[in-house]
């Protein structure tokens, strides 16, 4: 018991809602955080992968020989080291490849002492192949007596998806308006600053250890082990700091197994990394799709069906691009009270790059239509799209035809807050006036919005995270989490919540997260999950710290323990904030006391959704939220160049936690977003990759940002930690269409297939000028 | 392909270097590879994206186009160079204060970039700071929070100018 | 693949000029195109490789009476913050305001960027707009020896020059424009710089008398070289400013440029968009020239 002579009462404070510096900023700032890009291990080769170039080819021989003879060579593998090693949610690809069906099939690999050598062996390999037709849209994959890209997959047909509800024919009856358009969301790719980077080493008891950016690192081992024909439990999975993910990391590529198919050969370390070059044609892609949406309403602008015919490229092997089908149906059947919904999607083989999970997952695509379609209703109905969209919004308490349980939601609040923040209505009016007026320069003015899962999404059988957490004699505090921080913040966020229960400071709190063989499971970092579902776990555990520490103090100190708080690095009397001993000198007593006690707490946090289910009638998210966008451009109708002048932002985010961290989210997610409307596109022609540069793949930079006027709406949601939210995916789905129909306002021009590029845009004002002639 | 090697002198982060380097080699490689300084990243390769950005005689340049025996004779900073024996320069700090790191990848090239321009021009405008980022690519945070950062070291430096 | 047996850095023009004299060596300066190409392998190093941003007399912007004189080396960012070229010739500024990024106009050179004769060479339309001449010199008989090449004739094909293998662009000339001269650049792009450009538009002219003369018109990426637009020249030369006729004198230069500018279809852009262009950019910056 603490002697005092005066004591000074430590006021309740809360950390909720403030901002947080990131931990390891710091180190970041000033070059000295080593990324999983500048590790050297001690023996380590590189690894280099030969790819094919070309998008069809029979492989009629490979020659390795010479290769294997060049001084600083340890290793030369090719498609027949990996025969039979199958891996992909399908399982229809390997390390190596036994045939070429796209540009950059891994028919190679070599591990040498340097990158110089590597690439020289590369070279030496003369590899004989047979070009074969190929076909390089879903269409031309569809049709009958195509060329197939995988023997077994006949109509080179891939992944099929379906859900209706509702009498579709009956409902097309009962609207006065229908609108009916098709939607060609288009490639492009993650472009991480750290290009993808593997490495891999086995020990002599045949264990794998790989360093690897994955955000799914308990998952992952299960999907890269049979690519290597070895037992899950034997891969470590050690996740160093990296240069970015946004998804492009949630499923096994070819360059993972070949590093520890080369590791395994030569019995070193290998390193994989790609170049830049390398990263444009071999990393995963968005999923592109052809989106025929059908949106019908009654004459006083009630919504009456949904329906969405999606055809899917799948390109050359099935990664996560085209699972996005169970996140479209989402949209469809749950973007706004929708009574009848019918949506089937097809996805079809083809010899084009294939596409992974891409922050917005589905939802980009599917709400550039959706959004599109309520503000083009809306004009039909001859109504302003916010009264449009305000008759149609659900309410708190609504449950979407797949069974989303909108517990809170939030969407009314978001689109009066944005609407009247941005004056939208008002501005749309007087901007479409001005549309047939002569002058260079327009401005227009559009409303977006869009639902997104915000509690995890329980698409695996677990959405859970284990959590644990110890508090030392120096009540510092330790946080062993199955979350991954890949950039998002999620690291500022645990401490943050740790500091916010114990009362110590952010500075006292380590995280360890980055070793398969310590940290607890997490399904991964994706649908917008890790705020929601780690800081429930990270809560969930330090309150039980808090507990033990709580009771011990009070039968220390002889004070009911529900009466007692910690604050500040003490223990206090909540009421009166008086503390009464130093939480580090509690924690040593309960160390050293008769019958030792220290402070080691586990959790197991799994969300109280439901699991998709093959009919796709489930509440498969602890949480949905929405967005409303604003965005307001200028439009140089000769040039076609969209300068977006500013965009007004009302999320619901359930509850602020890190302000700073959210703020910075939904900036990068709009900027990723303005990339995908305005200016970044793959140009693939015939399966090949004609832009993979910086130069020529336009992603957007400082002088285009435009300025952000954001509104958190805070619904306090009853299921996330301190009433939070997921949010980071909502700012890069509602962006684009918000842009899309504030060209309209100023234009009258629709682009249904983004991005809204100049020469896009150029040529649409251009034609419809000609065609009002 | 080999190529002949030869001996350069520079100054690094204030220091003296003298080593061997192959003629084609180039500065970014030359500081990773050759000197372990991993704090510059390769990005692209190109010059399209900044993240290799370092100061030569005072400049900023893409260290991946510059070849590393034109470093001779030379004053060169790279982002290990700008803490001060004290913790963080200033614009450092901005940018871990203001929140403008996530990834952090691009951030060593971006706080140089930052760096340079408010050295060069005490009274940075915010549309003159975007100019004068558009060679430094960021995939994370929309550049906004860096803007910011880049704001508040500016009006720290007017109003008490030892910063 | 060529091996590199000797690496130069001379500080000295008749060392490095003797060192070239055998038309085997590999000149940089900066390295901002060098770099890039020979990574990519589009481009070959030959046995020497040449610094020449060393060499003495190379460097600086000097204006004696009429005539100015470029150094090659001179960087892209020395052009843009030159007083002296705000003052004289801004149309060539205002190019080097739109060049790249910084990183990159610190370290480019001038000499560079006309030796790397892309079509879409940013520093080529306004110095075509002065009616500017490189100076070339090699060393031959013993010395230094130099020629002059209008700028409108140094350009062959998409990197390719009328400049031998052992000469070196050692200067950049033009005459100091005539009073009431005012030149104009334009580039596409929606960003401000970091840009290959689409196409890009400069003009020049003498504006008095109520009329254009002496009306030079430049364009980028819009044939396999930089280009004097001659007809578009020939449909403004003497034309007057007076708002009756001016629309049908931009209608008229406009119609022309079809025949000066022949753009294809590209990975960045079609043929139509950049025909597109250069109409537009023609009618701007004809008409911010008038407006001066």
């Amino acid at each position: 018991m603490e002697k005092n002579a005066t004591v000074t009462p430590i006021a309740k404070k809360t950390l909720i809602g403030q901002s947080v510096k990131k931990p390891d900023a710091p180190d970041k700032a000033t070059g000295k955080t080593r990324y999983i890009n500048d590790m050297v291990l001690p023996q380590m080769l590189i690894g280099k992968v030969l790819f094919a170039g070309r998008p069809h080819a029979r492989i009629v021989s490979i020659d390795t020989s010479a290769a294997e003879k060049l001084p600083g060579v340890y290793a030369v593998l090719t498609g027949k080291d990996a025969a039979g090693l199958k891996f992909g949610f399908v399982r229809d690809n390997v390390a190596l490849k036994d045939k070429v069906r796209c540009e950059h099939d891994e028919i190679a690999a070599v591990a040498a002492e340097t990158e110089e050598i590597a690439s020289h062996a590369l070279e030496l390999i003369k590899v004989e192949y047979e070009d074969l037709p190929g076909v390089f849209t879903p269409e031309a994959g569809a049709l009958a007596g195509a060329p197939l890209v995988h023997d077994n997959f006949p109509g080179n047909k891939s992944l099929h998806f379906e859900f209706k509800h509702g009498d579709l024919a009956a409902a097309e009856a009962a609207s006065e308006f229908v609108v009916d358009s098709v939607f060609r969301p288009h490639h492009v790719t993650h472009c991480c600053m750290g290009t993808s980077c593997a490495i891999a080493d086995f020990d002599h008891n045949g264990k794998l250890t790989i360093w690897t950016q994955t955000q799914y690192p308990y998952n992952y081992k299960m999907d890269l082990a049979p690519a290597l024909g070895i037992n899950p439990g034997d891969i470590r999975v050690m996740q160093p700091p990296v240069g970015g993910a946004f998804g492009s990391k949630l499923d096994v590529y070819p360059y993972e197994p070949i590093a520890a198919l080369l590791a395994r050969k030569t019995g070193r370390p290998v390193k994989v990394i790609y170049s830049r070059e390398e990263e444009f044609k071999a990393a995963p892609t968005r999923q592109a799709a052809i989106i025929h949406m059908r949106t019908g309403c009654t004459r006083d602008g009630v919504l009456t069906f949904r329906s969405a015919d999606v055809l899917l490229d799948n390109g050359a092997y099935t990664s996560w691009g085209p699972t996005i089908p169970v996140i479209m149906m989402r949209t469809t059947s749950g973007h706004y009270r929708v009574p009848v919904v019918d949506f089937k999607a097809q996805a079809i083989y083809t010899n084009n790059p294939y596409a992974g999970s891409f922050r917005g997952y589905g939802n980009v695509q599917t709400t550039y239509a959706t959004a599109q379609q309520m503000d083009m209703l809306a004009d039909m109905v001859d109504m302003d799209p916010l009264e449009f969209h305000l008759k149609n919004a659900q309410l708190s308490g609504e449950v979407t035809p797949q069974k989303s349980f909108l517990r809170e939601c939030a969407l009314a609040e978001c689109l009066e807050t944005a609407a009247k923040a941005s004056d939208y209505s008002q501005k749309r009016k007087a901007y479409a006036a001005l549309r047939d007026q002569p002058g260079r320069y327009k401005k227009g003015i559009g409303l977006a919005s869009s639902i997104h899962n915000a509690g995890g999404a329980k698409i695996h059988k677990s959405d859970g995270i284990g959590t644990i957490l110890k508090v030392d004699d120096y009540a510092r505090v330790t946080v062993i989490t199955g979350a991954s921080e890949i950039g998002q913040g999620i690291d500022a966020v645990i401490t943050l919540i740790v500091a916010e229960e114990l009362g110590v400071p952010v500075e006292h709190v380590t995280i360890v997260n980055n070793d398969s063989d310590i940290a607890p499971w997490d399904v991964g970092v994706h649908a917008s999950r890790t705020t929601f579902i780690a800081g429930n776990g990270t809560r969930r555990a330090a309150q039980k710290a808090k507990a033990q520490i709580l009771n011990a103090a009070a039968k220390m100190l002889n004070e009911p323990a529900d009466t007692l708080e910690l604050r500040g690095g003490s223990v206090v009397r909540d009421q009166c904030g008086t503390p009464i001993i130093k939480l580090d000198r509690l924690l040593r007593q309960m160390h050293f006391q008769a019958v030792p006690e220290l402070v080691m707490v586990t959790d197991y946090y799994e969300p109280n959704s439901e699991p998709e289910g093959a009919k796709h009638i489930s509440d498969h998210s602890a949480a949905y939220s929405h967005a409303v966008h604003v965005a307001e451009i200028t439009v140089d109708t000769l040039t076609g160049e969209i300068k977006v002048d500013k965009v007004t932002v009302a999320q619901d985010v359930g509850r602020v936690i890190n302000r700073m961290g959210l703020e910075g989210q939904i900036e990068g997610g709009i900027a990723i977003g303005l990339g995908y409307a305005l200016s970044e596109n793959m140009r693939i022609e015939k399966g090949m990759l004609r832009n993979p540069c910086f130069r020529d793949y336009k992603l957007i930079t400082a002088p285009e940002m435009p300025p952000l006027d954001m509104h958190f709406i805070e619904s306090n949601c009853a299921e996330g930690p301190y009433g939070a939210k997921g949010i980071s995916e909502l700012p890069t789905i509602v962006i684009a269409p918000a842009i899309a129909n504030a060209l309209y306002n100023a234009t009258g021009v629709r682009i249904f297939n983004p991005p809204m590029s100049p020469e896009t845009v150029a040529r649409a004002i251009h034609e419809t000028r000609q065609a009002g002639k | 392909m080999k190529s002949v090697e030869t001996e350069i002198r520079f100054k690094l982060n204030g220091r003296e270097v003298c080593l061997k380097v192959p003629v084609t080699m180039k500065t970014l490689a030359m500081l990773r590879d050759k000197l372990g300084m991993t704090g510059t990243k390769y990005a692209c390769g190109e010059g399209e994206c900044g993240a290799c950005t370092v100061k030569i005689d005072g400049k900023t340049v893409n260290s991946c186009l510059m070849y590393a025996v034109d470093c001779d004779g030379r004053e060169v900073v790279t982002i290990e160079g700008l803490r001060t024996p004290e913790g963080l320069n200033p614009m450092q700090q901005a940018f871990v204060d203001h929140g403008a790191v996530q990834c952090g990848f691009c951030m060593p090239g971006m706080i140089m970039q930052a760096d340079s321009l408010v050295e060069n021009n005490p009274n940075l405008t915010r549309e003159e700071a975007q100019r004068g980022l558009e060679g430094n690519l960021c995939r994370c945070t929309g550049y906004t929070k860096v803007l910011d950062a880049v704001d508040a070291v500016v009006e720290a430096k007017k109003c008490c100018g030892r910063c | 693949m060529q091996e590199i047996t000797t690496y130069l850095a001379p500080r000295r023009l008749d060392e490095a000029l003797q060192a070239m004299a055998d038309g085997a060596a590999t000149v940089f300066c900066g390295g901002t195109d060098l770099a890039p190409q020979t990574e990519s392998g589009v481009r070959q190093y030959t046995a020497k490789l040449l610094n020449i941003r060393r060499i003495e007399g190379l460097a600086g912007i000097e204006v004696r009476g009429d005539k100015v004189r470029i150094g090659a080396v001179t960087t892209i960012s020395e052009i843009r913050c030159s007083p002296v070229l705000a003052e004289i010739a801004p149309v060539l500024v205002e190019a080097a305001e739109h060049f790249a990024s910084e990183q990159i106009r610190n370290a480019a050179s001038v000499g560079g960027n006309l030796c790397n004769a892309s079509p879409a060479g940013d520093m080529s339309p306004p110095l075509l707009v002065l009616d500017a001449s490189v100076e070339l010199a090699c060393w031959r008989d013993g010395a230094v020896q130099t020629r002059q090449v209008p700028l409108d004739q140094f350009f062959v094909s998409p990197g390719k020059t009328v400049k031998l293998p052992q000469e070196l662009l050692t200067a950049i000339l033009f005459d100091r424009p005539a009073a009431g001269f005012v030149g104009r650049f334009r580039k596409s792009g929606p960003r401000p710089a970091l840009e290959i450009s689409t196409v890009s538009v400069a003009l020049g002219a003498r504006v008095a008398d109520d009329r254009l003369s002496d009306v030079r018109v430049a364009m980028g990426s819009v044939a396999p070289t930089p280009l004097r637009a001659r007809h578009v020249e020939a449909a403004l030369e003497g034309k007057p400013l007076d708002a009756a006729t001016w629309a049908a004198t931009i209608a008229a230069a406009v119609a022309v440029t079809a025949e000066d500018a022949k753009p294809i279809d590209d990975v960045r852009a079609s043929a139509w968009y950049r025909g597109h262009l250069v109409r537009v950019f023609v009618e701007e910056v004809l008409n911010e020239v008038r407006g001066n």
